[in-house]
């Protein structure tokens, strides 16, 4: 039963339905002997159900199974029980009995009724044991491991039934970094060595990156794509499936693909009453805009920010967000041009913030260019803490504040205070929002 | 439950050995008990005879005349030796196995059912399999009271009326997964309910009213070699098939989607165990009548001695529940000179307290 000629795990137009629910839908998918292949995709899109349909006998399920060529349709469990090891996402405790006998559950379709078991049998559990590193704990009653050697207790388990197919539903589930990769270098280590197909549903991408040979991509209960991680995982590919904006990076040490996930950039879906997502520009610098800008994007709100320097840690976070912003270069007096951008972000905005920044020679046409906005959007100025010392501009900045104060800027003592007054601007009353003309 | 923590195992060798022969111990503890019970079983009755004559007659006996003199040569003339043998073979040695067999069969049920549905407070009398079939066997006193001595009718009754509880247990505990307590709960009202109906036929039965206490409480007595012999073969058939079914039930611990991946047919299983443990009950209770907690508490003290395998739990609670039912049997008797108790009122002092500490313990609900 080791290292079958057959093709693996052959899985071919699965369709899979709970009651009108499609939970999968059509999905065909091999896995090589000595392969291990990830399942990747959000919650709910089928990860556990295909996993589950392959592993027993699923009501509802239509479509073929092969394993080595031989169908799984009609096998009694303990026929499947040869062909295919299954460690669930979750299961019952059972009962703390002796590490040992608990992995030898697994063999419990090689062992005949009236047997005690095999030499074999007992060779497997010690492999298996051995295998996940907890030979020392053998005796040891189940119910006394911690959680990660109980991951690896369930593992051993799965790897004592000795099948050609591996099937593994988040194997790293609570458990730490650390064992996370252990778990998953002893699983990738035992498909190369004995020839094993294993399919495995994770939720970590990095791992599944970092540990498999291939990614197979559900969405909805759809196969999206299958390929190599480095070829499958691209910043497109997260931002559809799972709605997310991530920075693709490469470790120069493997080539393999790792994701740095950002917070989302799609706003929250468009109320029918809200069309359009509320849009805020925050003018900035220096830092003075990140606590603001995250948090209107955690509310859902585009943000745009500007005019900033460049490599100024407003703009790098702006950068990082994904939040369009006006730039000029660095210690550069802020020039037409940039002023222009920053004019086509204010344009879309249905409100002006301004951040409490340092003003100085280089970026006090910020404040004065807004005096011409004030009475077009509204516009909240943040207060400078008390004592604080923050005009670098020789009291012009001071003067251009009181300015936009005059043609009818709010002001704020506070970052909370500002969040505030926009949550109420972006209520759908209609009043508060201002015609855009 | 913490056993069998230890040093680790050295490779290529047979897993735990101290666990064997702790195993060993007890089962070797609980035979030694039960011989001594058996003797002591013998000498207590409405009858004091002399111990000699009793031996004497039991090892006569039972080497079919080889051994021994008739009656230990203590009698005092063969008309005497006649009723003692008539006493001590014909009516003693019957209810003794009848207590050992029956105590046998409740607590292989009791653990069966406790290992299929996973739910500790588990066991046929609580589980309302015990009444039904005492009300199965109770139709047969009402409406066949010619028949009622028939002692092969009486157990097809009981499993019979215990069928009803058993499919409406097996449908509760589906429904009820990951709900012990709903589960024992829905048992105690199918009890109430057989109970009532019991009552109820034995009631409609001209000579009822004597029957309905040792119905409704056990009795061990006037037991016969043919109703010995049916549960003798009930149950060795019966708890043998059980008891090789100790791999399954550990499986099962872990649910039934586990125990189906790695070759057990967990639905099919399942309903024949149950189906099983209802006929063991049956036979058991149509002979003696409603039996409480020997069925909870067996296992239970097996598993603190010996551990979680049901490789283990299953043979050693058959042999607990013998000793044990057949100790409560002989306490019965003598508790109260002059006066014989139904024999569920000592199992119930033993089993109330034991019952309300699984239910109490600290994380009974954790299974």
């Amino acid at each position: 039963m080791t290292d079958g000629p057959g093709p693996g795990l052959e899985i071919e137009d699965l369709t899979v339905r709970y009651g009108d629910r499609l939970a999968l839908s059509s999905v065909s998918l091999t896995v090589a002997p000595g392969e291990v292949v990830a399942i990747a995709g959000p919650n709910g899109s089928g990860k556990s159900t295909l996993v589950r349909s392959v592993a027993t006998q699923v009501l509802g399920a239509r479509g073929c199974v092969r394993i080595h060529g031989r169908s799984l349709e009609g096998l009694r469990p303990i026929e499947r029980a040869l062909l295919v090891a299954w460690m669930p996402q979750d299961e019952p405790l059972g009962d703390n009995v002796p590490l040992a006998d608990y992995v030898e559950y697994g063999r419990y379709a090689h062992l005949a009724r009236w047997s005690g078991g095999s030499s074999t049998d007992r060779q497997a559990v010690v492999n298996a044991l051995r295998e996940v590193d907890l030979t020392d704990f053998a005796s040891r009653g189940v119910l006394e491991l911690s959680g990660g050697e109980r991951q690896r207790a369930r593992l051993a388990r799965a790897l004592a039934q000795d099948a050609p197919v591996l099937l593994l539903d988040e194997p790293t589930a609570h458990l730490d970094v650390g064992h996370q990769l252990d778990v998953l270098e002893r699983v990738r280590a035992h498909a190369r060595r004995n020839r094993r197909a294993v399919l495995v549903a994770l939720h970590d991408l990095n791992l599944a990156a970092r540990f498999t040979d291939r990614v197979a991509v559900l969405s909805h209960g759809r196969l999206r794509t299958v390929g190599p991680p480095a070829d499958v995982l691209s910043p497109e590919l997260l931002a559809e499936i799972w709605g997310i904006v991530a920075e693709m990076r490469r470790d120069p040490s493997s080539g393999l693909p790792y994701l740095i996930p950002r917070l989302p950039a799609r706003p929250l879906p468009a109320r029918a009453d809200r069309p359009r997502p509320f849009r805020v520009h925050v003018v900035a610098g220096g830092g003075s805009g990140g606590a603001l800008v995250r948090a209107a994007i955690e509310r859902g709100w585009e943000v745009s920010t500007g005019v900033l320097p460049l490599f100024d840690s407003d703009s790098e976070l702006a950068r990082e967000l994904g939040v369009p912003a006006a730039v000029e270069l660095p210690f550069a007096p802020i020039g037409p041009e940039a002023l222009g951008r920053m004019d086509a972000l204010l344009e879309t905005a249905d409100a002006i913030v301004v951040a409490p920044f340092p003003v100085g020679p280089t970026n006090l046409v910020n404040l004065e260019h807004l005096a011409e906005w004030v009475p077009r959007r509204p516009t909240i100025l943040i207060d400078h803490r008390s004592g604080e010392r923050w005009d670098y501009a020789g009291g012009q900045g001071e003067s251009a504040r009181a300015r936009l104060v005059t043609s009818g800027a709010l002001t704020a003592p506070d970052v909370a205070f500002a969040l505030r007054w926009l949550a109420e601007r972006s209520a759908p009353s209609g009043a508060t929002t201002p015609s855009r003309s | 439950m913490r056993v069998l923590t230890g040093a680790p195992l050295p490779e290529n060798s047979t897993l735990r050995p101290t666990s064997r022969w702790r195993t060993g111990g007890v089962a070797f503890a609980l035979l030694v008990g039960l011989l001594v019970l058996v003797g002591i079983s013998a000498l207590v009755g409405s009858h004091w005879l002399p111990a000699a004559a009793v031996f004497g007659i039991l090892i006569h006996q039972a080497s079919g005349g080889w051994l021994g003199s008739a009656c230990g040569g203590v009698a005092a003339n063969a008309a005497q030796c006649t009723v003692w043998t008539e006493v001590v073979w014909g009516a003693r040695v019957p209810t003794i196995l009848v207590a050992l067999l029956c105590g046998a069969a409740l607590a292989l049920s009791g653990a069966t059912l406790q290992g299929t549905f996973r739910n500790p407070l588990c066991d046929p009398f609580l589980l309302g399999l015990s009444s039904g079939a005492a009300m199965g066997a109770s139709v047969l006193f009402t409406f066949q009271l010619a028949l009622a001595e028939q002692a092969t009718l009486l157990p097809l009754f009981a499993f019979a009326g215990a069928l009803i509880p058993g499919m409406v247990v097996y449908a509760a505990a589906r429904r009820f997964a990951g709900n012990p307590e709903a589960l024992v709960l829905t048992g105690v009202a199918l009890s109430a309910l057989f109970s009532a109906l019991l009552a109820t036929f034995l009631f409609l039965n001209p000579s009822g009213g004597l029957q309905l206490s040792f119905w409704l409480l056990g009795n061990l007595q006037d037991q016969t070699w043919t109703r010995a012999g049916i549960l003798a073969a009930t149950v060795l058939i019966g708890g043998s098939l059980l008891v090789l079914h100790g791999r399954e039930l550990n499986v099962l611990q872990l649910g039934p989607e586990v125990a189906e991946s790695v070759g057990v047919e967990a639905r099919r299983t399942t309903r024949r165990l149950i189906l099983l443990s209802t006929v063991v009950t049956a036979v058991a209770v149509a002979f003696t009548g409603v039996i409480g907690f020997v069925g909870l508490v067996s296992p239970h003290v097996v598993r603190l001695l010996v551990g979680p395998d049901y490789r283990r739990v299953l043979p050693l609670s058959a042999l607990f529940g013998a000793v044990f039912l057949l100790g409560a049997g002989d306490l019965a008797q003598v508790i109260i000179p002059q006066v014989f108790l139904p024999v569920g009122i000592p199992t119930s002092f033993a089993g109330v307290p034991f019952f309300l500490y699984l239910l109490y313990r600290p994380g009974s609900r954790a299974r």
